[in-house]
Order: structure tokens, then sequence, then C-alpha cells
């Protein structure tokens, strides 16, 4: 058994694993809101049930990856310990606690698992499961050429008959051929896999089938023929939807009270901010987070909301994002004078908290769509060279807060050139595709992947040791040099070289691209096709 | 010196119990057979006489110290030598269990990939 082998396996048992979590947690919750309903009575053997599970827990957890659960479930159980020896009955109150708890690292447990990672644990191997994209086809058998090409940019791809459809094999997006599925026979198939992303194929193109389309859930709409390329298109972007990282937002409030209950309303709805009381420290808080959104207060002693806005707009970086206004002011015509200064948006006070949620959510999603699609390289949907240093010098400065080392790594395609010229431009650019999708779909959703220039690529893997890292390049080196390139009639391979350096040895950005850059270098001049760490 | 061999692994996790076998068996290639609880352990372990026992400290039933004291008892397996696993981490607990007669103890979570590797090292630094 080879080491990739053991490694799907063990993705496979932490898969497993993270299932029984949450089903443990539920049941762990539902015992203690159980105990405070019976709080008078509460048994010794309740307590030592819970505990017993705790432990369990707190051993088993980190084994899988999820190393804050396990502290968290170790901090539980030595309390109900002390509980349980100390004889003495639980509190309503110490009850609470404890199923608040619970359900926090629930909480926890859950959005980790659908961001479809563990907890950026860089010591076990279990903490990068890696697999690829599925895609499942519904098009009664008669698929063409479509998953073959698919398969190809490195999609697992499956022609499903409607009735076998999420099993066991769930896909993450399904494409359904209209033309040859009847609407009853695809529309329960799709509903039975609600969590993947549909695209419609169809004959016909009129407004109307495209409206049906979208009352149905489709994200993706294409004629027959379809043009394999921009249906991959739409696939990456669909696969890029899922939010890394919660949205952040830089909340201008001289009330502080006020402040802090919009930050605390956001934090609850999973939306980070930092609340500047003083507009003298805005650009501060700006450059600290990199908000996708600026809410401002209108009425500020000293500076008011549109002259800050203003400041704010002088400066380049800060163009992009939406800076929404929050004032008592609900005369339009005062309101329309303020946005015509600066600004782009008011939301007015009072605000409820589901209203201030959405808001927010909605602006900074678009926000960040806009950024990402200004950021990201046409040919490969990668992040382009300016905003990948933008990110470096992110996750240095994180990993320097936290402790935690990151790495980044240098991938340039070998012989590129010489592709070029015997096989033309397109098969290039083919070539560029493919690697693009292999390393987006083989690193961690944590990780960034950007474009730097031509044939080269630059990966961001934040909290990961060097040897993880060269590991991690290393099987994605030997993958794609496995992959057939198919120019007009002829098939032939690519390799690339990789230089990987970590934080712990070059700790600012220029320096740490300089290494792994020298590394690459030094992976060319030694044959080419392989992975060398850049050694200070 | 013997190489080792045959683990006895005794977890009531089945996750656990699991990972140890693909991480003493597939990636350690040592032999392994589990078993869910202490007596199911004594009885196993006279049977099949493991090289080495890898022991849940704390367990449902009879837990890790009172099966290790049980093992002591019957002259069949009185001298295989015990590795506790635990997720407690205090230096006491791990004195106190040595001092009852554990080869040594593992902390829990491990890391599959190196299991087999820390089991072999306690089993050859035992041998010295």
């Amino acid at each position: 058994m080879t080491d990739v082998d053991v490694q799907a396996r063990l993705a496979a048992l932490r898969e497993q694993y993270g299932r029984r979590l949450r089903d443990d947690l539920q049941t762990m919750m539902a015992q203690t809101r159980e105990l405070s309903e019976h709080q008078t009575a509460v048994k010794a053997d309740s307590l030592e049930t819970l505990r017993q599970g705790l432990h369990r827990m707190a051993g088993s957890a980190g084994t899988f990856g999820y190393a804050a659960l396990s502290q968290d479930a170790r901090e539980m159980e030595v309390w109900l310990q002390t509980l349980i020896e100390g004889s003495s009955q639980p509190t309503l109150q110490m009850l609470t606690a404890l199923h608040d708890r619970l359900s926090n690292s629930y909480r926890n447990l859950e959005r980790m698992q659908i961001a479809g990672m563990t907890e950026p644990d860089d010591s076990h191997p279990l903490a990068s499961g890696e697999r690829a994209i599925r895609v499942a086809v519904l098009a009664d058998g008669d698929t063409g050429e479509l998953i073959r090409s698919l398969s190809g940019f490195g999609y697992e791809c499956r022609d499903l008959d409607a009735r076998e459809i999420g099993a066991d094999w769930r896909p993450d997006i399904a494409i359904v051929d209209t033309a040859k599925v009847e609407y009853d026979v695809w529309k329960p198939a799709v509903g039975a896999i609600p969590e993947a992303a549909l695209i419609v194929l169809s004959a016909a193109g009129d407004f109307e089938t495209r409206l049906d389309a979208v009352r149905n859930g489709a994200q993706g709409f294409f004629m027959h023929p379809v043009d394999v390329p921009s249906l991959e298109h739409r696939l990456r972007y669909l696969i890029n939807l899922p939010q890394q990282d919660p949205y952040r937002v830089l909340i201008v409030d001289d009330d502080i009270e006020l402040a802090e209950h919009f930050r605390l309303t956001l934090k609850q709805a999973g939306i980070e901010s930092r609340v500047i009381s003083d507009p003298r420290d805005v650009l501060i808080g700006l450059r600290d987070i990199v908000p996708d959104l600026v809410l401002i207060d209108i009425n500020m002693p000293g500076c008011s909301g549109p002259e800050l806005a203003r400041i704010i707009r002088f400066d380049d970086d800060w163009l992009k994002i939406p800076l929404i206004y929050l004032s008592a002011e609900s005369n339009v015509h005062r309101q329309a004078q303020a946005l015509a200064q600066a600004g782009d948006d008011f939301l007015v006070k009072p605000i409820g908290d589901m209203a201030l949620v959405s808001a927010v959510t909605a602006r900074a999603q678009r926000s960040r769509q806009l950024s990402m699609a200004l950021a990201r390289d046409g040919l490969t949907g990668l992040i382009k060279h300016p905003a990948i240093k933008e990110l470096i010098e992110l996750e240095v400065a994180r990993s320097q807060r936290t402790q935690a080392g990151a790495c980044v790594v240098m991938i340039d395609i070998d012989r590129f050139k010489s592709i070029n010229d015997t096989y033309g431009h397109g098969t290039g650019d083919y070539v560029i595709r493919l690697l693009a999708n292999l390393l987006r779909q083989r690193l961690r959703r944590v990780d960034h992947v950007g474009r730097y220039g031509g044939e080269e690529f630059v990966a961001v893997l934040p909290s990961c040791q060097l040897e993880n890292a060269r590991e991690t390049i290393e099987r994605i080196r030997i993958s794609f040099s496995q992959l057939e390139c198919v120019a007009a009639d002829e098939v032939f391979h690519a390799t690339f070289s990789a230089g990987v350096a970590s934080t712990r040895e070059w700790p600012n950005a220029e320096a740490l691209l300089e290494a792994a850059d020298k590394a690459m270098y030094e992976a060319k001049q030694a044959g080419r096709n392989q992975t060398r760490i850049a050694t200070p | 010196m013997k190489p080792l061999q045959r683990i006895l692994h005794v977890e009531d996790d089945i996750s656990i119990q699991e990972v140890t076998k693909l991480a003493l068996e597939v990636v350690g290639g040592l032999e392994i057979t589990s078993c869910d609880d202490g007596q199911a352990a004594i009885a196993r372990a006279h049977e099949w006489q493991p090289d080495l026992v890898l022991l849940d400290v704390m367990m449902p039933g009879i837990d890790g110290p009172t099966t290790l004291a049980k093992l002591r008892e019957q002259p069949s397996t009185q001298s295989i030598p015990v590795v506790f696993m635990t997720a407690k981490v205090q230096p006491s607990e791990i004195e106190h269990y040595l001092s009852i007669g554990a080869l040594d103890v593992l902390i829990k979570p491990f890391d599959p990939m190196t299991l087999a590797e820390q089991l072999r090292k306690i089993w050859e630094h035992s041998h010295d």
C-alpha cells in the first residue's frame, strides 16, 4: 500500500469520524438539556456518562485533526470531574453553561466541516484531506465527450442514472441535460443532493427556458452544443463560491456601546468586525483587517462621516471597498448630499439586528465577488500577481501573530517555451489551465494559489510545516507529470519544478518569495521535475 | 533481540481502534488484534500471546490499571509488556502508570503515521 493510499484511507476514516463527532456532540447536548430539566435530581451516573463521552472525545478528536475540539472536550471533562468528585449537585446555571459550550463546539465543528477543512493543524497528516471535485452528469447515458473532457481537467466525473444519485457518492456539482432527461426524473434526483450546485444544459435558449432553470435552482445554464471551456470556467466559479474566510467589517462609530452591539450582532452571524471609535484610527484599522466593507457613523465629533469617507478614498487601495453610512438621518435629500461627497449607501438607525446582518452580508458578498473578479487571472481563474503578494503579506503577519508557520511555494512549468513552440500557444494555455486546476483541487481550501507570471505559479499554505508542504507539492508534482496532455493527435506529458520556503526561516514576504524562487531555480538546475526546500 | 511483531490493542472507541489498526498494520507492518474492553483483553492475551499490549487507560468496565493488574496475576500473561495510552497528560499520572508496571505511556492524540515507530522505539529501548 502506497503512502497515497494510506492518506486516502486516513481521510476516509477522518470523514467518518467527523460525522460521528457531530452525532456525539448532539447526544451530549441532549443529555445536558435533559439534566437541566431534572436538575433537582441529577444522578452521579448521568454526569459520569457525560464525562466519559467527553474523555473519549478529548482523546480521539486530536488524532483526526480536530485539536481545538479535543482541548475543549478535555476542559469540560476536567470541570465535570471536579463536580463528580465533590459530589455536589450542578446548578441550572452550570448546566446551561455546559450546554452552551457543547453547542459552541458543535457550531465550530459544523462550520469547519462546511468549509471542507479541519482545523489548521499542520502536525497531523489527517488534516490535509484532499479529494477531487465530484461532478455528476445526468444525460441518460448520452454524455458524449463531456465526461472525458472534464476528467481531463482533473474533475471526478460520473455519468449517473437519475435513480442512483446521492447514495454513497455525493457530487459537488450536478450537470443535467434537460434535452435528454425528463423533468419528472431529474427534478427529484437533484432534490436528493441539495448541497450540489446545479447546471442545466438545454436545447433551447429562450428567456422562458432560462427563467425555468433559475426557478429550479440552476447556477449555470448552457445551450447545446456545449462549449466545454466555458462550462469548465463556470464549474470553477461555483467551486470557489463557498466562502473561505468570514466577511470582515470595520465599524467607525464614536458611540462605543452601539458599535459594540453591532460587532456582537455581526459576530453571531459569523462576520468578523473591528470597532474604531476615533476616526483618526481608521487608516490603521483598514490596514489591520483589510475589510470587505466599512460602516461609518455619519455624525462624529471632529470629523464627519462623509469627510472620513473622502479620506479613505484618497488611497487607491481602498477604492473598491463599499463605505456605508450609519445614520439617524432619514431625510432623503440630506442622504443624497452625503452620498454625493463619497460613500455608497445608507443604513438608517435604529436598525434591527436581522436587517443589519442581511444588509452587511449582501454588500460584503458583492464586494468580495468584485474584488475576486478583479484580482483573478482570466486564463486560469487564479489570483493575479499583485493580489497574491498581498495575501502573502497577510499570511506572514498572521503566522507571526499565531506562531503557526506558513509556507510559500514557487512552481514553474518545465520547458514551457518548447511546449509552446512545438504544439502552439493554445496547447500552452491548456497546460497552464490543467496545472491551475490541479493545484486548486489538491490544495486545502485555506490555501491560496496565484498565477505569478507566464508559466509560473505561487501557492501560500497557512499553518503548514515545511515538510508537509513539500509532501503535498510532491504528490501534486507526480500527479501532474502523469496527466496526459492532448495536442491535435499527439499525447505528451508536462512537468514542473518547485521551491518551498517557510515563514519560520524568512519572516518577511519579500525574502520568503525570493527564497522559494531560489529553491525552485535549484530544482531546475538539478534536472527539473522536482521539489526543493529553501535552506538559509 | 526479537523484533516487535504482535500487538494487542485494547480500546473502547471504535474510531481509534480503526485508525490504530491502520497505523500499526498498514503503516507499521505489525500484526494487530483489537479488543473493546479489559475483560476480553485478558482472555485474548492468554490465547494469542502478543509481544506487547497497547492499553487504553479509561474504559467502561474494568479500566487500564485494573486490566494490567489482572494480566500480572495470570502466569501466561504476567511478563507481557504493557504500554498505556491516555488523553491525560499530568506528569504525576504518567509516573503513577509507570510505577504500577507500565513499560511506557503514550499520549493521545497521536500521529497515525509515526505510532508504529514510537512503539518500536519503546520496544528496542526496553531491550537495551
